[in-house]
């Protein structure tokens, strides 16, 4: 690579690297994150009990199939996608019982784990869920490394940002929040795995064209999960 | 270290059992109305102050609730207070003296009449300090955000062994006078949350510190000894029951001779509280004491006041006078009282103080009232808590 900056005449449909398009799908993710209402009143400290409660219980229904859509990936990379099956594998059972976690700062705060565990899911999460399933379908899914991008992305850097906010505002402890304060570390662990396959030379242009499309969609369908709280 | 959450007071709620008893109804329920006993009945009451109190005995003397009915029925009205079930509730920390039964353990009993769902139980024994180490194990869990709803309740039934039948053959001297004509009944209970009442004010837990100096003292208050000393194979639960009853074991008893060392103990745990800055006697507002006789009211009042010279009586609170000496229920019923008529507002602190004369223990509780969380959704919680950590 070289540091001349000034001739990187990009084309203008696929601009730059992999990284560089990811980085722009991220940055869109999060001038929408600033618009999603409970965002926004846990950034303005109007944030309530409630909200957090609701949160808590949108985001259980949806990360309860976390770990399934990503076991199911790892079934569909045939032998030649060996490295992403591995990987899949190995996050599917680091994630299968994060939940556990959601649904113990759930009961902390006052939540029944009846209800949380009778919840159906938001019309975003019904389509993130519906989308992930759907593409994990497909054979040699790679295109979800662009999903993961987007997920464990939010997981590392803002999920503990959130909680630490949510304490300031609310007076939590430690132990009513460490869903979101423990995806700091595991996602970006995460996050740096996903970076050493993304630059290992595996990915072609096609499969580049794909994760950046799957991050995209995600992208949009995460924030869609925030702002369709309850409905 | 890790963020903890705070705990505030946001359900109060208090149960007296039966009409005010004045002090010409005691004899009936109570028995002693030879000369002797009359005259020192008299005298006791004259020093103690109390006017009225409540039995949970009929005008027989024959009772008509158990000790676990009282928690119960404070516990309920706490939870009404706030507006909550039993069900709500994850933690249940009872405080008592004595219990109905001998086994099991007291908060067992009142759970199992509550009622509610699964819980944490945590039975406090001891004497009148009991409640607030129950107030101080509960609010601890709401800290760590393990539990978001909790309850405290002291409660005591001590009428039924100040009854003639305990005293009958039995040598009992002031010891045992001075609180047979002092103690009675009663439960005070408080509701606990990790959140500000929404709509209402709540009085905000800061600290609760409980020392004893029991290594420096001995024991002043005692029911199941022959003595002042427990010695091997002499408690009631080694002689035949026969022989501790004629030893008058069952018989609760004070050495009153110990009290004055009591107060001036007190004193020093509360003087200790302002030179560690505990206590800031310049933001102090309201002193909640607990105390068994208006005796004991004035050595306290004067020995707060030489710290805080701005302490008058309206800002002392106590309703020793009408209620009575409840034990470990006294605190709560209290604070039940001076919060329902309205003593307290928005910004103002609160002291619990509950001396106990068991074997010298003492506990106190800082508390600051604030407005419902509603009113400032905006404002930090966490923030003006600091004073939290010198308490641990």
């Amino acid at each position: 690579m070289t540091v001349d900056t000034t001739t990187t005449e990009a084309p203008l449909e696929a601009a730059g690297t992999l990284a560089d398009r990811l980085a722009d799908v991220w940055i869109e993710l999060e001038e929408r994150l600033d618009r999603v209402p409970i965002l926004r009143r846990l950034a303005d400290g109007t944030v309530t009990i409630h909200d957090y409660e609701r949160l808590l219980f949108n985001l259980r229904q949806q990360v309860v199939d976390g770990s399934p859509w990503i076991s199911r990936a790892a079934s569909n990379f045939d032998i030649d996608h060996f490295t992403l099956r591995a990987a899949a594998i190995k996050h599917a059972e680091e994630e299968h019982r994060d939940y556990l976690m959601l649904e113990r700062d759930y009961v902390a705060i006052g939540g029944s784990l009846d209800e949380l565990r009778r919840g159906r899911k938001n019309l975003g999460s019904e389509a993130l869920s519906g989308y992930m399933f759907h593409y994990a379908d497909r054979p040699n899914p790679v295109g979800l490394l662009g999903a993961m991008f987007i997920i464990e992305g939010l997981g590392a850097k803002r999920a503990a940002g959130w909680a630490a906010r949510f304490q300031e505002v609310l007076g939590l402890a430690d132990n009513q929040v460490h869903f979101m304060q423990y995806h700091q570390e595991a996602d970006g662990a995460h996050t740096g795995d996903l970076e050493a396959i993304l630059t290992s030379g595996i990915i072609d242009d096609a499969a580049a064209d794909e994760i950046v499309r799957c991050a995209q969609v995600v992208a949009r369908l995460y924030a869609l999960q925030l702002e369709e709280l309850d409905r | 270290m890790g963020t903890t959450a705070t705990a505030y007071l946001t359900g109060f709620g208090s149960y007296l059992p039966g009409d005010p008893v004045d002090n010409d109804g005691i004899a009936a329920r109570l028995g002693g109305d030879d000369p002797v006993t009359e005259r020192i009945r008299r005298r006791v009451l004259d020093a103690n102050g109390i006017r009225t109190r409540h039995y949970a005995l009929d005008e027989q003397g024959e009772p008509t609730e158990l000790n676990e009915e009282l928690a119960v029925k404070a516990l309920r009205a706490a939870l009404d207070d706030r507006g909550i079930r039993a069900e709500d509730l994850r933690m249940l920390a009872c405080a008592t003296t004595m219990g109905d039964v001998l086994v099991p353990g007291f908060a067992s009993m009142v759970h199992g009449r509550l009622g509610g769902g699964p819980m944490q139980l945590l039975s406090a024994s001891g004497v009148c300090a009991s409640s607030l180490a129950a107030l101080d194990a509960a609010a601890s869990k709401i800290r760590l955000g393990d539990h978001p709803r909790v309850a405290v309740v002291g409660s005591e039934l001590a009428s039924r062994s100040l009854r003639q039948r305990r005293f009958d053959g039995i040598r009992a001297g002031m010891d045992s006078h001075f609180l047979r004509w002092m103690l009675s009944d009663g439960a005070g209970a408080v509701v606990l949350e990790f959140q500000p009442h929404p709509t209402k004010p709540s009085l905000r837990l800061d600290w609760v510190r409980h020392v004893s100096l029991a290594h420096e003292h001995e024991v002043c208050m005692r029911a199941g000894m022959d003595g002042a000393e427990a010695v091997v194979g002499r408690t009631w639960q080694d002689v035949d029951l026969a022989d501790a009853e004629a030893a008058g074991m069952f018989v609760i008893r004070q050495d009153v001779s110990m009290l004055d060392e009591l107060a001036d103990a007190g004193l020093k745990q509360f003087e200790e509280l302002v030179d560690i800055g505990l206590v800031d006697v310049t933001h102090l507002d309201h002193v909640v004491c607990h105390y068994s006789t208006n005796v004991f009211r004035d050595l306290a009042f004067e020995g707060l006041r030489r710290r805080i010279p701005t302490l008058d009586t309206d800002r002392w609170y106590s309703n020793l006078e009408t209620r009575g000496n409840t034990g470990s229920a006294s605190i709560f019923i209290a604070l039940e009282e001076a919060w329902r008529t309205g003593r307290f507002a928005p910004g103002e602190t609160v002291l619990l103080a509950v001396p106990e004369s068991g074997r010298f223990s003492f506990a106190f509780a800082h508390l600051t009232v604030v407005a419902p969380s509603g009113q400032h959704a905006a404002e930090p919680h966490g923030a003006p808590s600091d004073q939290q950590g010198a308490s641990e």
